[in-house]
């Protein structure tokens, strides 16, 4: 089976000289098709700082990730912006919705951009507020919506366009815990019944009761990875 | 999908956006009425100035404009009377004109003496409507003479004395007559009305041994613009007739000169306004920007390009300005075409404007340009520096984009 994201030798290092902060020193790793993999580690250990990689919204200093076995260095701003569109699924701590834009059409912002007819766009918006258990709250605006209603619509919109891949860095943290385990629950199902991949960066207990592999970091390197 | 987003972008921030609204709409509307309001005056005052006496144009010999000598002679005279016949042109008049010595009794003074044709004059010249005292010369009159309020007042005169009249002929023999005041006129103007005396053409002629030649021919339109437009061919006829034309700010360069002058201080104003204007606009909207950085490297994540983001933005900017030019426009092309109607007045100013062949009310002339120029650059300029913050955009990184306060 072939990785769909694969990280070789990465490090990142922020600033220069006395202020150098070594984010990442040599990271190896693979996530592979239906993996639903926690990313843990202490605060500082440089969980956000791959998940960038990984999702294409940084650069490393050193190394090379490829998605889909293409590597991503040389590409272009608007290429990366395409890529991350068409393979990848964000979900943040901070929702990071359109707030001018309703639930449906934050969803279906992904699909427009996708240039997906209005019809099928609409359909299935609706359909993946409705996996989410959104439904009858298509029309909100995200302020209309609570913290954990928001982060739904967030993974719907993560989910729509069928990534190959969503990445999640804290999506729980900003949620109490009954929300947390039902939104826990509804990723791990997403990736029992339809095969989504993803990698969730946390340090949220609840969260990796589920996982199917668990990645501890520590000071920029990969401490251990299991599966089971 | 970029333009409801930007739309509804304006939105968010209502209070703002209106505001920026009210900047605008309030700038574009006072530029459209100031400068319709600026052109209406330029009108009134050319129309004024010249309709009094000059006439909207002038057929002259070469040379006389700088050297009026009454033996500078139109030649053609017949064909360049035949001028009425151009389009925008509506009447010609000619005349022939001297300087005199006027008498009464052991009182003289110099005036210029303008033979005119009393049938022809009044289509050309609106110094007939200003007769205060007496009539304007009628095509019947012979040794007849109109003189302005002031020289009248200077020579003792009243009305239907006689007035002893000496100056040189064309043939540089004495040219003398007795011609009765029949009428007195009283422009406002004190030049015209202290120095300008009209009597018959026909009598001029006989009077100064000139046949029946003439000095200059003045003529005028329906309309201002209209004797512009036709200068073209207004100087083709004059050529083809070993005459020269002479527009009118040929006739009165002060005039010219002075909109000149009232245009550039107006736009040096206008200009600081709008600089004004559309700094304080793209200040906020670059606020509104750097405020919603987060949000771009959301945006960015999820898979927008920079540049979409960056034409998200331009078009608020865009939509921003139209509308608000927009109203202004609307607003300002309202009150102006208002005032079209009623008129401003200048109490205390009658004296001053007098001197300017002013009367009573100034009336605004709203034009495509008036309405547009205006609020079109200030639309051009926000529309352009707009780049600014667009160029912004597509340097953005997604991740420090997000971690933007
Ligand atoms: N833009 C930056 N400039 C400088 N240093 C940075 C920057 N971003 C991250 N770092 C540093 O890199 C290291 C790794 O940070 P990172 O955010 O990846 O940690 P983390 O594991 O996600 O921590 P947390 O659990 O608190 O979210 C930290 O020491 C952090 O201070
Ligand atoms: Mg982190």
């Amino acid at each position: 089976m072939k990785p769909i994201v694969s990280c070789r030798g990465i490090t990142k290092v922020f600033g220069k000289g006395e202020l150098a902060v070594h984010a990442l020193r040599g990271i190896d790793l693979d996530i592979m098709e239906g993996d639903f993999a926690t990313l843990a580690g202490p605060s500082g250990s440089g969980k956000t700082t791959l998940l960038n990689m990984v999702g294409a919204l940084d650069h490393p200093t050193a190394g090379e990730v490829a998605i889909d076995g293409q590597p991503l260095s040389g590409m272009s701003k608007s290429a990366l912006s395409d890529l991350r569109l068409n393979k990848i699924g964000f979900i943040f701590q901070a929702y990071n919705l359109v707030p001018v834009l309703s639930a449906r059409e934050n969803v279906e912002f992904v699909l427009r951009l996708l240039r997906v007819e209005p019809a099928e766009r609409r359909r299935r918006a609706d359909e993946a507020l409705a996996e989410v258990g959104l439904q009858g709250m298509e029309g909100r605006r995200p302020s209309a919506l609570s913290g954990g209603q928001q982060q739904r619509v967030a993974i719907a919109r993560a989910l729509v366009a069928r990534p190959r891949i969503v990445l999640a860095d804290e999506p729980t943290a900003n949620l109490d815990s009954t929300t947390t385990k039902e939104l826990v629950d509804l990723m791990y199902r997403l990736n029992q019944e339809s095969g989504i991949t993803f990698l969730i960066g946390t340090h949220d207990p609840r969260v990796m009761e589920h996982s199917k592999r668990h990645i501890e970091m520590n000071d920029g390197q990969i401490e251990s990875d299991t599966r089971g | 999908m970029l333009v409801s987003l930007a739309w509804r972008n304006i939105w968010r921030q209502p209070v703002r956006s209106v505001l920026s609204l009210i900047g605008l709409a309030f700038s574009s509307l006072l530029l459209v009425f100031m400068l319709s309001f600026q052109f209406g005056v330029y009108d009134t005052i050319k129309i004024g100035a010249l309709g009094l006496f000059d006439g909207f144009g002038q057929f002259q010999p070469e040379g006389y404009d700088d050297d009026p000598d009454i033996s500078k002679q139109l030649p053609g005279s017949q064909a360049l009377l035949a001028a009425d016949q151009i389009k925008g042109v509506s009447a010609t008049a000619p005349r022939a004109s001297s300087f005199a010595i006027l008498a009464n009794g052991d009182t003289s003074f110099g005036a210029a003496v303008i033979g005119v044709d009393p049938a022809r004059e009044p289509a050309v010249s609106t110094l007939y409507s200003t007769i205060s005292e007496g009539r304007y010369l009628e095509p019947e009159d012979s040794a007849a003479i109109v003189m302005g309020a002031g020289l009248v007042r200077n020579l003792g005169l009243a009305l239907g004395d006689n007035v002893t009249m000496l100056g040189t002929g064309n043939d540089g023999a004495v040219a003398a007559d007795v011609l009765e005041l029949v009428g007195i006129f009283s422009t406002g103007v004190n030049a015209v009305d202290r120095q300008i005396t009209q009597m018959p053409l026909a009598r001029f002629q006989e009077t100064y041994n000139m046949g029946e030649n003439v000095n200059v021919i003045a003529l005028r339109g329906p309309d201002f613009n209209g004797v512009i437009r036709a200068a073209p061919d207004l100087q083709g006829l004059a050529e083809a007739e070993g005459a020269v034309y002479l527009r009118w700010d040929d006739l009165q360069p002060e005039v010219r000169q002075m909109i000149t002058l009232d245009l550039s201080t107006a736009m040096l104003m206008y200009g600081i306004m709008i600089v004004v204007v559309v700094f304080i606009l793209l200040n906020t909207l670059y606020m509104s920007v750097l405020e919603r950085t987060r949000e771009f490297g959301g945006l960015m994540a999820i898979g927008m390009r920079p540049a979409q983001i960056g034409a998200m933005v331009w078009l608020e900017l865009v939509f921003l300005s139209l509308l608000g030019a927009g109203i202004g426009i609307a607003l300002g092309a309202g009150i102006t075409i208002w005032v079209e109607n009623v008129g401003i007045s200048f109490p205390g100013m009658e004296d001053v404007l007098g001197q300017w062949g002013i009367s009573g009310r100034v009336y605004p002339d709203l034009s495509f340009f008036s309405a547009s120029i205006g609020p079109g650059i200030i639309v051009g300029s926000i529309i352009i520096l707009g780049l600014i913050p667009y160029r912004r955009i597509l340097g953005l990184e997604p991740v420090s984009a997000m971690g933007a306060a």
